[in-house]
C-alpha cells in the first residue's frame, strides 16, 4: 500500500481552510489527525487530489467552560485531551471516560474529537455520548456560522449535512442538569477494537423518579441514533429492574443494526438489550455526569 | 541427580538486549545497500483465473523503472517441501490460483514509483469458478487447481495402528465429537523482507528468514546455482512463527531483479501482503472418536480429519502428518487410526503455524475428553492423570518417549490451580477447565531429503583468550537461542557468558544448521555447541598441563579460571592458557555436529513426529463469562512444563508467555477471514484481533523435573517455545463449559458463538 499523490495546503485558519474547500470542491477533503482519511487514500477506497490539513489553526483545540454556552470543545482536540481535560474531568466525566477507552494510545494521540464527529462512522464512540448529553455543534465557513444539535447532522455512513466548504469547529454541552451519565463501547477486545453496540445515556434522577433520560446508539443504525421510545417508557417513572430490561427491550426491538464481520443482526441487537439496561443503571448510579 | 552448572540455569541478559533496545540492531528492512532498488511482487485480484496476457511496456516506460519481470524472466522449476508435492512456480504462468497470487514483480529507484509501476501492468484475466471450501473442493466437480492433484486432494494419509474396531467394540463407552479450528496467521511484528545482491557470479541474500540454510537450498536450487555460490545472512529478525521457515517469493524475485538490473534490490511485504503470502495455520475438521474401559482407560482413539490447504502445498504435508501424529503422545494407548485429507482451495496457503498442525487436533481431543470424563462421571483431570503417558515408553506410531512427567504436570497444575476446591465452590458464571500438551524438540529427520547433520558449531578463541566466538547457523528469531547457545558454549568450555561473542545464522560465515523450526535448536544446535566447547576445553587443558606441568586429569576449568582438583593453589587464567594455545599451535577451535540416531517407524509418514525428545505440559485455565453477553474473561492460567534442563529460567518464562499469548488469541480472536470472491475482509491488526497486554490473563508458570536427566539432549535440555500454544484453545474450551455448560464446536471461541450456545441452551431448557 502506497499514499498517492496528491497536493497538502496547511491553512492558517478556519477561513482560509473553508476558502480552499470551496474552490477545490469535492475532490478536496479537511482532515485534522487523518487517522481514518490516510488509511482509506493507502487502501485505495478514497480517493482525492487535496488535503486540507486544520491542524495548525489555533484556538481551536482548548476546553472551556463558558456560563452561557456550557462546556465549548475545540474540534481539534484530540482523544487524550478530551480525556485529560480538567473541565470535562469536572463536568462530564463519561465524555472523558469515552475517549479513555477509544482505540489505542497512538491514536488517541492524534486523532481529534472534531474528526471523530465530522467522519459521520455509525460505530465512533464519541457520537452517542455527546447525543447522549445534547451536545451542539458550530459548522463555520469563511462568511458564517451555523450551529445545530449533533443528532441532526448525520445522514447515512459517512454521511452528514456538512457543506463543502463548512468546517466543524466546536462542540458545546450545553448545561442540562443531569445527574448521571455513561457511554459503553461494546467491542471485540479490550483495547484497539471499534464497538460492536455503544450505547449511551444521560439521566436526570430524583431519588428514583426518573425525570428526565436522553438515550444514543451506536453502531446499530446507519447512523447514532436517539431512541425516544425507551426514554418515553422511562420518563416519569420509578425506575426498578424490571423497568429497565423492558428498556433494553424496547430499545432492542428499535435498533436496526447490520450483519457484518464484527457481530450479527442478532447478536448486536440482543447486546443493545444488554447494554441499554446496565448503561441506563451506570449512568443512574454513577453519580457523575 | 542435578549436575552443578556455572553458566547455565541462569537468567543471564540476552547477549542481544543491548542492541535492541537501543535501536542499533538493524533488521532486513533496515539495511540500506549503496545503489540499491526496491521491488515489489504484483499480484492476483481474482481467486482463480486463466492469464490470458500480461502487458509490461508501460510499466517498463515509467522514468525510475529498472525491472518488470514475469514468469518468462526466472526459471519455470516448481518448488515447495517435497518432490511429490512440488507445485509452486516463482510466478504464475497459466493460471492464478488465490487472491495474492505471484504474477509479476517490478524494481525501480524508489517504492514510490514501484508501486506506481505496478498499477501499470496490464493483465487479462479469464476468471474461473473458484472453490473456498475444502468439504467442497473435494466434491465431485468442484473447480479443479492443479491438473496432477485429482479431486483436489493435496494429501491423503490413512495410518492404522493396533485395531481400533476391535478397541471400540470391546469398550465399555465411546463416543465421537465433532471439531472445526480456523484460519490464523502468525503476524510476526517485522514484515517480511529480503535484499538480493549478486557480486561476480555471487548472490547474497539479506532475509528474514527462520533458516537460511533452507532457503539457500531453494534458491541455489531454481537458479541452477551451486549451493556454494549463494550466501543468505539472516540479519536480526522479529519473529516469525513458523511462517518465515519457506521461500516466501521475494528472495526468488529478488534474486532474479538483482540479477537483470545489477544492483541491489530490496523487496518486502506490506502487511496486507503478509496476510495475503500467510503460510498460517491450516482450517481443519476434526472428528474424533475415543472409546474408554469402566475406568475412563483410553483403549482406541480415531483421529477423522479434513484440512484446507489452500492453493498450494507449502510445508502442509507436514502439517497434515503431524495433525495426526501427536495427539498420541500425553496419553497411552495402544489402538489409534488417523486418517486425513488435505484439500485444495483457491485461497492463500497453509503452512507451518507456532504448534505445527497440533494445537487445533488437541484442542478437538481435550474437549472431546472431558465430554467422555462427563459421561463416565468423572472429574477431567482424574481422567487424565489415569492415561498420562509414562517415561520410556513408546507411541502406537512408533515414537519413543525417554523423559516423560505428564504426570507430574497434572499434578502440580492441579496443585497450584486449587482444582478441586475451585472445581466444588467457584460460583455460577466461573469455570475451570485442564488440557495438555506434548512437542516434539526438533523433528527427527531434516526438512529435505538429505543426510546432512542437524546442527554444527564452531567456537574460536581470540588470539589473546580474553574473548571466544560461537559460529552457528542456529537462528535467533528473537526467541533468544543466539543467548542460550552462548550460555551452552561457555558451560562447555568453562569460560564465562559475558565474553562469548556469536556469529550466526550467515550460510557462508557459519557451519550447516536447518534453523528455527520444530523447536529444534536448544536440544539439537545446543548438542553441537556442547561438542564444540567440549573440544575447546579439552585441548585448552592439555594445553594447561603442559605450562603448569600438572597431570591433565587433575586440572578443572570453570568460569575462565583453570586450576588444580588437588592444590587450590595452582591456577591459571583461561586467557592465558588460550593465548599460549595460539603462539604455540595456532587458532584454539572446537567444532561439533549432532545427527540425531535413527528415530520412528517404517510405515508411511513415519518420520514426522518423530524426536530424540519431547515436551510436556498441562495447562489450568480460570475464566469467568459474562451470561448475556458472552464475554469471555480468562482470570488467570497455571502453566507446568517438563521442558528437561533449564539453559535460561527468564526465556523460559518469555516462550511460556509468547506462546500462551498465541494461544490466547487463536482460542478467542483470530480468525482470518474471507468475502465471497476470496479476498482476506480483515487484513490488518485492527481487525485481524491479535490480544493486547489488557486481554492477557494473569499467568502463572512452573516446571517440574523429572529424577532422570532426558538422555537424549545436551545437559538434559528439551522444548519449550512452541508446546505452551497446545494446550489453551482447548483449556479454554473446557473452562467455559464448566462455567456455563456449554460447548462451542468451533474456533476461536468468540463471545458472540458463546452467548449463542448459551442462548440455545436456554432455549432447549424452556422446551423441555
Amino acid at each position: 500500500m502506497y499514499l498517492p499523490d496528491f497536493d497538502y495546503h496547511a491553512a492558517a485558519s478556519v477561513e482560509e481552510a473553508s476558502n480552499l474547500l470551496g474552490s477545490l470542491g469535492t475532490e478536496a477533503k479537511l482532515i485534522a489527525g487523518g487517522t481514518d482519511v490516510m488509511r482509506m487514500m493507502k487502501e485505495g477506497t478514497l480517493a482525492l487530489k487535496s488535503l486540507i490539513s486544520i491542524t495548525r489553526v489555533k484556538d481551536l483545540k482548548s476546553i472551556t467552560h463558558d456560563q452561557e454556552k456550557g462546556v465549548v470543545i475545540g474540534a481539534l482536540a484530540t482523544h487524550n485531551e478530551v480525556m485529560l481535560s480538567p473541565v470535562l474531568q469536572e463536568k462530564y466525566m463519561s465524555v472523558c471516560e469515552t475517549a479513555h477507552h477509544m482505540a489505542n494510545n497512538q491514536i488517541r494521540n492524534i486523532g481529534t474529537i472534531g474528526g471523530n464527529i465530522a467522519n459521520a462512522v455509525p460505530s465512533a464512540d464519541f457520537l452517542p455520548i455527546l447525543i447522549a448529553l445534547g451536545a451542539e455543534i458550530t459548522l463555520q465557513t469563511s462568511s458564517g456560522s451555523r450551529s445545530m444539535p449533533l443528532e441532526d447532522f448525520f445522514v447515512g455512513p459517512r454521511q452528514s449535512v456538512i457543506k463543502q466548504d463548512e468546517i466543524l469547529t466546536e462542540i458545546i454541552i450545553p448545561e442540562k442538569g443531569f445527574s448521571g451519565s455513561n457511554y459503553h463501547k461494546f467491542g471485540l477486545r479490550r483495547s484497539g477494537a471499534l464497538a460492536v453496540v455503544g450505547v449511551a445515556v444521560a439521566v436526570t434522577m430524583e431519588d428514583n423518579l426518573c425525570k428526565d433520560v436522553r438515550i444514543a446508539l451506536g453502531a446499530v443504525a446507519p447512523t447514532p441514533v436517539r431512541v425516544p421510545e425507551v426514554e418515553e417508557l422511562l420518563r416519569g417513572r420509578e425506575i426498578s429492574a424490571a423497568l429497565l430490561e423492558e428498556a433494553g427491550q424496547v430499545a432492542a426491538a428499535n435498533c436496526r443494526p447490520i450483519d457484518d464481520i464484527r457481530g450479527s443482526k442478532e447478536y448486536r441487537q440482543d447486546m443493545v438489550r444488554v447494554f441499554t439496561r446496565r448503561t441506563l443503571r451506570k449512568a443512574i448510579d454513577a453519580g457523575h455526569v | 541427580m542435578k549436575e552443578q552448572h556455572s553458566v547455565i540455569g541462569k537468567s543471564v541478559p540476552k547477549i542481544d538486549g543491548r542492541v535492541k533496545v537501543t535501536g542499533q540492531a538493524k533488521y532486513t528492512g533496515d539495511l540500506k545497500l549503496s545503489n540499491m532498488l526496491v521491488g515489489k511482487i504484483l499480484t492476483s485480484p481474482h481467486a482463480h483465473a486463466k492469464i490470458l496476457n500480461i502487458d509490461t511496456s508501460q510499466a517498463e516506460q515509467l522514468p525510475g523503472v529498472k525491472a518488470v519481470i514475469t514468469h518468462k524472466d526466472v526459471p519455470d522449476l516448481k518448488y515447495g517441501i517435497s518432490p511429490a508435492r512440488w507445485d509452486e512456480n516463482i510466478f504464475c504462468i497459466d493460471k492464478v490460483l488465490f487472491v495474492g497470487d505471484k504474477v509479476a514483480a517490478v524494481a525501480a529507484i524508489d517504492e514510490e514509483i514501484v508501486y506506481k509501476a505496478l498499477a501499470l501492468i496490464k493483465v487479462d484475466y479469464e476468471e474461473l469458478p473458484a472453490v473456498f471450501d475444502p468439504l467442497e473442493a473435494l466434491e465431485e466437480g468442484a473447480p479443479l487447481l492443479h491438473e496432477s492433484f485429482a479431486g483436489n486432494v493435496n494429501t491423503e494419509i490413512h495410518q492404522n495402528f493396533g485395531d481400533v474396531e476391535k478397541a471400540f467394540s470391546e469398550a465399555y463407552h465411546v463416543r465421537t465429537d465433532q471439531f472445526v479450528g480456523q484460519r490464523t496467521y502468525q503476524c510476526p511484528i517485522e514484515p517480511h523482507s529480503a535484499i538480493s545482491v549478486w557480486e561476480g557470479g555471487k548472490l547474497t541474500v539479506y532475509s528474514s528468514t527462520q533458516s537460511p540454510h533452507y532457503f539457500q537450498y531453494y534458491i541455489a536450487r531454481q537458479f541452477g546455482l551451486k549451493m556454494g555460490d549463494v550466501r543468505v545472512i539472516k540479519p536480526y529478525m522479529g519473529g516469525g512463527f513458523g511462517g518465515k521457515l519457506e521461500p516466501t517469493g521475494l528472495e526468488f524475485a529478488g534474486a532474479a531483479l538483482a540479477m537483470k538490473t545489477g544492483r541491489p534490490v530490496k523487496m518486502f511485504y506490506d502487511r496486507h501482503e503478509m496476510f495475503a503470502h500467510n503460510r498460517g495455520r491450516h482450517k481443519q475438521i476434526m472428528k474424533i472418536t475415543t472409546g474408554v474401559d469402566k475406568n475412563g482407560k483410553i483403549i482406541g482413539v480415531h483421529a477423522d480429519f479434513i484440512m484446507d490447504g489452500g492453493a498450494y502445498t507449502s510445508l502442509g504435508v507436514a502439517t497434515a502428518y503431524y495433525a495426526g501424529a501427536m495427539l498420541p503422545l500425553t496419553y497411552e494407548y495402544e489402538n489409534y487410526k488417523f486418517d486425513m485429507i488435505r484439500a485444495y482451495t483457491n485461497l492463500p496457503a497453509c503452512g507451518a503455524q507456532r504448534g505445527h498442525g497440533h494445537p487445533q487436533p488437541r484442542y478437538a481431543f481435550e474437549c472431546h475428553l472431558d465430554m467422555v470424563a462427563e459421561d463416565l462421571g468423572m472429574d477431567p483431570l482424574e481422567l487424565r492423570m489415569r492415561n498420562a503417558r509414562q517415561p520410556n515408553t513408546i507411541t502406537p506410531n512408533d515414537f519413543k518417549i525417554n523423559s516423560c512427567e505428564m504426570e507430574a504436570c497434572l499434578e502440580k497444575a492441579k496443585e497450584l490451580s486449587g482444582w478441586q476446591e475451585k472445581k466444588e465452590s467457584l460460583p455460577s458464571g466461573k469455570g475451570i477447565g485442564v488440557a495438555v500438551g506434548s512437542f516434539v524438540s526438533g523433528a527427527g529427520y531434516p526438512i529435505y531429503r538429505t543426510n546432512l547433520p542437524q546442527a554444527s558449531a564452531v567456537i574460536k578463541v581470540n588470539e589473546d583468550g580474553t574473548s571466544a566466538t560461537l559460529y552457528t547457523g542456529a537462528v535467533d528469531i528473537g526467541q533468544g537461542s543466539d543467548t542460550v547457545l552462548c550460555q551452552m558454549a561457555a558451560e562447555a568450555m568453562g569460560f564465562t557468558y559475558e565474553q562469548m561473542k556469536i556469529v550466526a545464522a550467515d550460510t557462508e560465515t557459519t557451519p550447516h544448521d536447518f534453523g528455527a523450526y520444530a523447536s529444534r535448536q536448544t536440544l539439537m544446535s545446543g548438542a553441537a555447541v556442547k561438542q564444540a566447547g567440549e573440544e575447546v576445553y579439552q585441548q585448552l587443558l592439555e594445553m594447561a598441563s603442559m605450562m603448569l606441568k600438572t597431570d591433565f586429569r587433575d586440572l578443572v576449568c570453570c568460569l575462565g579460571m583453570i586450576s588444580s582438583k588437588t592444590n587450590p593453589e595452582v591456577t591459571i587464567t583461561f586467557a592465558e592458557v588460550a593465548r599460549e594455545f595460539f603462539v604455540r599451535k595456532g587458532p584454539l577451535v572446537g567444532k561439533g555436529s549432532y545427527t540425531p540416531p535413527k528415530l520412528g517407524g517404517t510405515f508411511k509418514g513415519a518420520p514426522v513426529g518423530t524426536s530424540p525428545a519431547y515436551s510436556f505440559c498441562a495447562q489450568v485455565s480460570q475464566v469467568d463469562i459474562d451470561e448475556e453477553t458472552g464475554e469471555i474473561n480468562v482470570e488467570e492460567v497455571w502453566d507446568v512444563h517438563d521442558c528437561g534442563t533449564v539453559i535460561n529460567p527468564s526465556l523460559v518464562q518469555a516462550q511460556v508467555h509468547g506462546a500462551l499469548f498465541m494461544g490466547v488469541g487463536e482460542a478467542v480472536w483470530e480468525e482470518v477471514l474471507f468475502d465471497d470472491k476470496g479476498k482476506i475482509v480483515n487484513a490488518n491488526l485492527g481487525e485481524y484481533r491479535l490480544p493486547t497486554a489488557l486481554d492477557m490473563p494473569k499467568v502463572t508458570t512452573d516446571l517440574v523435573f523429572g529424577d532422570e536427566l532426558e538422555p537424549a539432549g545436551p545437559w538434559g535440555v528439551k522444548e519449550v517455545g512452541e508446546g505452551a500454544t497446545i494446550p489453551t484453545m482447548g483449556c479454554y474450551s473446557n473452562a467455559i463449559y464448566d462455567a456455563m455448560g456449554v460447548r462451542v464446536y468451533s474456533l476461536p471461541l468468540s463471545y458472540e458463538k458463546v452467548w449463542r450456545a448459551l442462548k440455545e441452551k436456554r432455549e432447549q431448557e424452556q422446551q423441555g
